[in-house]
């Protein structure tokens, strides 16, 4: 407690240098938490039609694990079969391809998704504008991609190669990397040749039963098939995009970590070179290297802590300001992300602690004789 | 009186071979409790590496140090620390007070090294600055203090792990005269009141007056001792050639002013009952001793 002290007020006698450090660190954590919200955010994005579809489980082609970038092509027999498994209440075909939305002067990726007529699951969720039944020669498009091509319902995209009205605009569907496209089951199935195939099977479970008991029981009882809950997979196309995005975070954070312990080690270096005259002061009468090396120590750990409370700061605030800009980007801070900033942060401390300890150890007590050493 | 710290034969070289040199050599002397021993020289002497080794921060090249019976000069670095924090209080020329800390903190740190717990700390840090006149400036950091304020919080500092020595080095250099004359007063104070053991390097003369004893180094070695004469009203040491002196009935007394002659002689005003109570045991010397704006 008394190096956690003496640490405190050294610091909070050098406003100016204690600014700086915090300022610094947190530059160099908010790189990283920054970024790690973003693609937390395109995750969010991508993944979110299949968190609001509404199914419990997912019955895809075998081996299809996730949405994105994927094709999944099942016969359509395979509906009847996924609804007559025990625990199964109703069983929505979708289908569903990754194509391009264009719309005035802007264009986008989006996934695009033939849903039936009056489908109990695996419509859009939040309809600001029209309708969220696609009908024949009819889309629903996202609300953001249309406020930015200029189009509203009524007006004209281009989806799948075919012109079509838009007839309802929603929101929460829309990315930075992609949006999220509905037309009718029967359109999409004839721009793709009228092929009897449905890509994926929609399944709500009854009241009661377990999904990961439904989809074990239509994997067994439908081949060729792959059944997964929705929070699985969910789960694994969150996986992918992360993994996607992995490298660039870790590069990154190995960035963010070398700034800051920059930061940090210089700054202590200074403090510890300005304290030298008291450090022997201190060894002079009596105090142990230990407690100096804990002062050191709890002057990093304190820079490092301000510094990714402020990073947090910042990245929370950019979570709420980026998406009133209009750019379609919501920035997610998370737990973990906050975790394992902290824990960058802590390493951080550690090491630019332990450096100066050599230069603390030799630090010489006679020199407290030394005259001019102190104003104090 | 015993004896509290001894030095025998000490004596300090550094570097070796052509470019060595022997700052302290041969030194031998011992200061007993109650004792203020003052060692004065010329520059580079070696009166600060005599202080240094008297306060286990350097260790002799020969020779052995002695406090309490126990020779520090023989304990391994290690055990050193404890030695210098519980057994010596050390009083700089510069205050050295750390800048960040207020004056009570500044005192009770000390304590806390020892693991005292922080609140008893605080509260004889503050008995310890009110005893030095110090109570209303107790939450001032260093830099709003004058400096005669800021000696007598590094005096408390010394004083608060009650050690056995109290070693000063140049305490007055950096004060006026009234606050030089106050530093002194509060040393010989701590060691008569207190039965401390007080060693002072000092070039500055007018600390010879509360000196018990006064050794003189040059180049290293002792050189010779003066005798001090005691002023009986205030107990300090005078130099007969530097006192006031009343012969009275065939027999020569030494005072340190002409106030304690008169004294003496009884030509002051007022009954002792009208002067100040003590509160604690310096409190006499500070008891009228008003807070000074930095």
């Amino acid at each position: 407690m008394t190096a956690a002290r003496l640490a405190l007020r050294s610091l909070a006698r050098h406003p100016v240098r204690l600014a700086a450090s915090v300022a610094g660190i947190a530059l160099a954590l908010t790189l990283t938490l920054a970024l790690d919200a973003i693609y937390t955010g395109v995750a969010n994005g991508l993944t979110a039609y299949i968190d609001h579809t509404g199914a419990d489980v997912w019955v895809s082609q075998a081996g299809v694990r996730n949405l994105h970038m994927v094709a999944s092509w099942l016969p359509d027999t395979v509906v009847d079969q996924v609804r007559a498994v025990p625990g199964v209440t109703d069983a929505t075909p979708i289908l569903y391809s990754t194509d391009t939305v264009a719309a005035g002067d802007d264009r986008g990726v989006a996934y695009v998704i033939g849903l039936p007529p009056g489908a109990p699951v695996g419509g859009p969720w939040s309809v600001v504008d029209g309708t969220g039944q696609p009908t024949a020669g009819g889309v629903v498009v996202d609300a953001a991609f249309a406020r930015r091509a200029g189009v509203t319902v009524g007006g004209q995209a281009t989806v799948m190669g075919r012109s079509a009205r838009i007839v309802g605009l929603t929101e929460g569907t829309g990315s930075l990397v992609n949006s999220v496209a509905f037309v009718p089951f029967a359109d999409f199935r004839a721009a793709r040749g009228g092929a009897p195939v449905v890509s994926f099977v929609l399944v709500r479970v009854a009241p009661g039963a377990v999904p990961e008991a439904v989809a074990s029981a239509i994997e067994a009882k439908v081949p060729g098939v792959t059944a997964m809950t929705g929070s699985a997979f969910s789960a694994g196309e969150r996986r992918l995009v992360m993994d996607m995005s992995a490298d660039v975070i870790a590069i990154m954070d190995g960035i963010g970590f070398i700034v800051a312990l920059v930061v940090v080690a210089l700054t202590l270096y200074i403090a510890v070179h300005g304290s030298r005259h008291e450090l022997a002061v201190l060894k002079a009468i009596g105090a142990r290297n230990r407690v100096l090396y804990a002062t050191v120590l709890a002057q990093s750990a304190v820079s490092v802590a301000a510094g990714v409370a402020v990073a947090v700061g910042i990245t929370a605030a950019l979570a709420v300001v980026v998406p009133r800009t209009g750019v379609a980007l919501e920035p997610a801070l998370t737990l973990a992300s906050v975790a394992r900033t902290a824990a960058v942060g802590g390493a951080v401390a550690l090491i630019a602690g332990v450096l100066p300890i050599r230069d603390v150890a030799h630090v010489d007590p006679l020199t407290a004789f030394r005259r001019g050493g102190a104003p104090a | 009186m015993t004896t509290t710290l001894a030095i025998r034969g000490v004596t300090k070289q550094f570097g070796h071979g052509a470019t060595s040199v022997e700052a302290v050599r041969g030194v031998g002397l011992s200061v007993e409790s109650g004792e203020v021993l003052l060692i004065m020289g010329p520059s580079g002497s070696g009166k600060s590496t005599l202080l240094s080794i008297m306060g286990a921060l350097l260790r002799p090249t020969a020779g052995t140090v002695t406090l309490n019976g126990v020779a520090i000069s023989q304990l391994p670095e290690r055990d050193l620390p404890p030695v210098r924090l519980r057994e010596f209080g050390f009083v700089f020329q510069d205050f050295n007070l750390l800048a960040a800390l207020s004056a009570l903190e500044n005192v009770a740190l000390v304590a806390e090294l020892t693991g005292t717990a922080r609140a008893e700390a605080l509260r004889r840090a503050g008995e310890l600055l009110t005893e030095l006149g110090l109570a209303e400036r107790v939450a001032f950091l260093p830099d709003q203090l004058s400096g005669g304020e800021k000696q007598r919080v590094a005096i408390a500092r010394a004083l608060i792990n009650d050690p056995s020595v109290i070693l000063a080095d140049e305490p007055t250099a950096n004060l006026d005269s009234s606050n030089g004359h106050e530093i002194m007063r509060t040393l010989r104070a701590v060691a008569k009141e207190r039965g401390r053991s007080v060693v002072i390097v000092s070039h500055d003369q007018r600390i010879r007056d509360i000196a018990d004893r006064v050794v003189w180094l040059e180049d290293g070695q002792l050189r010779d001792l003066m005798t001090m004469a005691v002023d009986p009203v205030c107990g300090m040491s005078v130099e007969h050639d530097r006192a006031v002196t009343l012969e009275q009935g065939g027999e020569l007394r030494f005072f340190c002013s002409r106030g304690c002659r008169a004294e003496f002689l009884g030509e002051l005003d007022g009954p002792a009952e009208t002067r100040p109570a003590r509160t604690g045991p310096l409190a006499s010397l500070f008891q009228a001793v008003r807070p000074k704006t930095p």
